[in-house]
């Protein structure tokens, strides 16, 4: 028999039955449906990760202090005021494979413009921050080398801070009074979002020189601390760059051991990494979940073929009377599971794609449903069919011609 | 030359509570092509089980069973499928068509079974239908039929692989006596064309058109008589 006859007599079989076939149908739909749809929300959690990390600039790394600690107990990363700004300068200096680096001093400072005023994170850099960064001024524009060697009193307002004190009103030119001390605003930063930092438009930018003789209370003879310093390597040679900071920073630190490093190294791509190991166990317990709907569908067939063979005795029994084989009665069973499945899997491909494009637009989730999604869901309902239609069929395929022609 | 059916010290048990019961005792039978034979007795006299083995739709315990050369003992399922499917034509007391399917696809069945290619299978069971007197019905569901139609429908089915052997299981017991004299002389037709005819019946009118009245009681042939 061929597969358009085999197809032809089990879709004869569905039929015959209409009302439980579509019940048994709507399980797997449900089933197909909710793993498109979770797949596409975890998808969607992995991208929208990805974007986030490639937003933070591009081959950045980003180096930090290390912890305090002893006998392996840590006091928490960044702890120990271990990297300097002639550390910065010195990377700048010696290390070939780094494009451009920026040193980050952060500080929770009070600013206020006028009659409003409000507690924000001041935060001390160099002027090749915006392309390290990938984080630019929509109005006015970043303070200059010139500025920053100068000490200059200047700053540069993320776009929530004009909001909060200039009530929104063009704040470039404007002076804004930070701990007391005054500055002029000579640009705004583009609408950035939140990170896993924190609230990348809640900040003030001001040269990290002009930080250390007003605001920061260090000086030379204290030591110029940073909290973190960002590189942006050379093309392609992320690396490099990450070996030559690690191997300069170890001969300024007086560092023997690999173990006593007194700061922490990341490239982009291991944030990436960490990123996507997170949404990666995100994505795959939706998946689980989804998957055990998937099996109480294919319960549902199995159970529904059961009733059809037992049903379906004498016809089984005359099939076999005039000539059907074991393999043309386990066939058709077979067949009218796998096409029951299949249908199923169809149709909840389609509703799948039907609910992630709806739960995308509602704004919470980015979704996305991949081909592979598509075609594993293809595939899996494919699989539901033969394994839990098998059995059923086995039994129909076994049963004596006489038994079977003598049920009623 | 050899027989079509050859039945030799054919014993079925029937094992029931430690007891062995036997639906046919000791038996020996031999028809020959193109005879028309009727199998008589009581319920329980063992005429079903004997159907059912020389339909080969069971196998005997012992014993030895040869039809039309082929050693039936031998064969496994799947070729007794095949036998049943090739040589033996089945007409049942209820005939038996599936209900979801038209006169024509019941009697397209077999040969789908057969591996008879699409068009040649159409042509056969159009040809068929109106051998029996159904052309006019190709399209009708069983339940649009009468039961004489049913019974020339599943006539038609039992003929559509050309089998030596029809096999007919109280083929009149459904049918009121005109439709079942139609029947009969439909089986006498079948004949001429050198069908062999077995007709397994508790009705003497429907035995007395045949050529040789077989009886059995107990699993037994007590009489074997061939009329004039």
């Amino acid at each position: 028999m061929g597969l358009a006859e085999l197809f032809l007599i089990a879709w004869q079989g569905i039929l015959s039955n209409r009302l439980r076939s579509s019940l048994t149908v709507l399980g797997i739909v449900i089933g197909i449906a909710s793993v498109i749809t979770l797949m596409g929300i975890g998808e969607g959690a992995k991208l929208e990760a990805e974007k986030q990390v490639q937003a933070l600039g591009v081959n950045l790394i980003y180096i930090r202090p290390g912890s305090i600690g002893t006998s392996g107990v840590s006091m928490g990363q960044g702890t120990a005021p271990t990297l300097t700004y002639e550390d910065v300068l010195a990377i700048k200096e010696n290390c070939p494979a780094a494009e451009d680096v920026a040193a980050q001093y952060t500080s929770s400072l009070q600013i206020q413009a006028g009659e409003k005023n409000t507690l924000t994170t001041v935060v001390g850099t160099d002027p090749s921050f915006p392309d390290i960064r990938n984080f630019h001024t929509a109005q006015g524009r970043f303070f200059t080398v010139q500025e920053a060697n100068d000490s200059a009193r200047v700053c540069v307002v993320g776009d929530g801070v004009v909001e909060d004190v200039f009530s929104g009103a063009s704040a470039v030119g404007k002076k804004l009074l930070i701990r007391g001390e005054l500055f002029t605003v000579v640009g705004v930063m583009e609408h950035k979002g939140a990170n896993a930092t924190g609230d990348q438009d809640d900040q003030v930018f001001i040269p990290i020189q002009t930080g250390y003789s007003t605001l920061f209370g260090l000086n030379l003879v204290s030591g110029r601390a940073v909290k973190s310093i960002l590189v942006q390597a050379k093309a392609g040679e992320d690396l490099q760059a990450q070996f030559q900071i690690t191997n300069l920073l170890r001969l300024r630190h007086n560092i023997q051991s690999p173990d006593g490093d007194d700061f922490t190294i990341r490239t982009q791509m291991d944030i990436l990494q960490t990123a996507q190991s997170i949404t990666g166990v995100f994505a795959l317990l939706l998946g689980a979940t989804a998957s055990i709907s998937l099996l109480v569908g294919g319960i549902g067939i199995m159970n529904m073929m059961l009733v059809s063979v037992t049903e379906r005795t004498r016809e089984i029994g005359i099939r076999k009377a005039i000539g059907a084989k074991y393999r043309d009665i386990l066939m058709q069973f077979v067949f009218e599971a796998i096409v029951l499945s299949l249908t199923g899997g169809i149709f909840g491909i389609l509703l799948g794609l039907g609910s992630a494009y709806w739960v995308g637009s509602l704004g919470q989730w980015t979704t996305v449903v991949t081909p592979s999604s598509v075609v594993l869901s293809f595939l899996v309902s494919l699989a539901i069919g033969l394994f839990f239609g098998i059995y059923p069929a086995r039994k129909a395929a076994l049963l004596d011609p006489i038994v079977a022609l003598r049920s009623e | 030359m050899a027989s079509l059916i050859d039945l030799r010290s054919i014993n079925r048990v029937y094992e029931m509570g430690g007891e062995s019961l036997y639906a046919l005792k000791n038996l020996t039978l031999s028809i020959d092509t193109g005879s028309y034979v009727a199998i008589m007795g009581t319920s329980g006299s063992g005429k079903s089980t004997l159907m059912n083995i020389v339909g080969c739709l069971d196998r005997p315990t012992s014993g030895s069973y040869s039809l039309d050369g082929v050693d039936i003992l031998r064969c496994s399922d799947d070729q007794l499928a095949e036998v049943r499917n090739a040589k033996i034509g089945f007409v049942f007391q209820q005939f038996n068509l599936l209900a979801s399917m038209t006169a024509i696809d019941n009697v397209m069945l077999p040969m789908v079974y057969a591996g008879v290619p699409k068009v040649e299978r159409y042509n056969r069971a159009v040809q068929v239908l109106e051998q029996v007197g159904l052309g006019s019905r190709l399209y009708h569901r069983p339940n649009q039929l009468s039961g004489g139609q049913q019974q020339r429908v599943s006539i038609a089915r039992a003929l559509a692989n050309k089998p030596s052997i029809l096999l007919a299981d109280e083929p009149t017991g459904a049918l009121d006596s005109h439709t079942a004299e139609d029947t009969m002389h439909l089986f006498n037709e079948l004949v001429s064309h050198g069908i062999t005819v077995i007709v397994v019946t508790h009705d003497q009118d429907t035995a007395d058109h045949a050529r040789r009245i077989v009886r059995m009681r107990d699993g037994e042939i007590v009489d074997d008589t061939v009329c004039s």
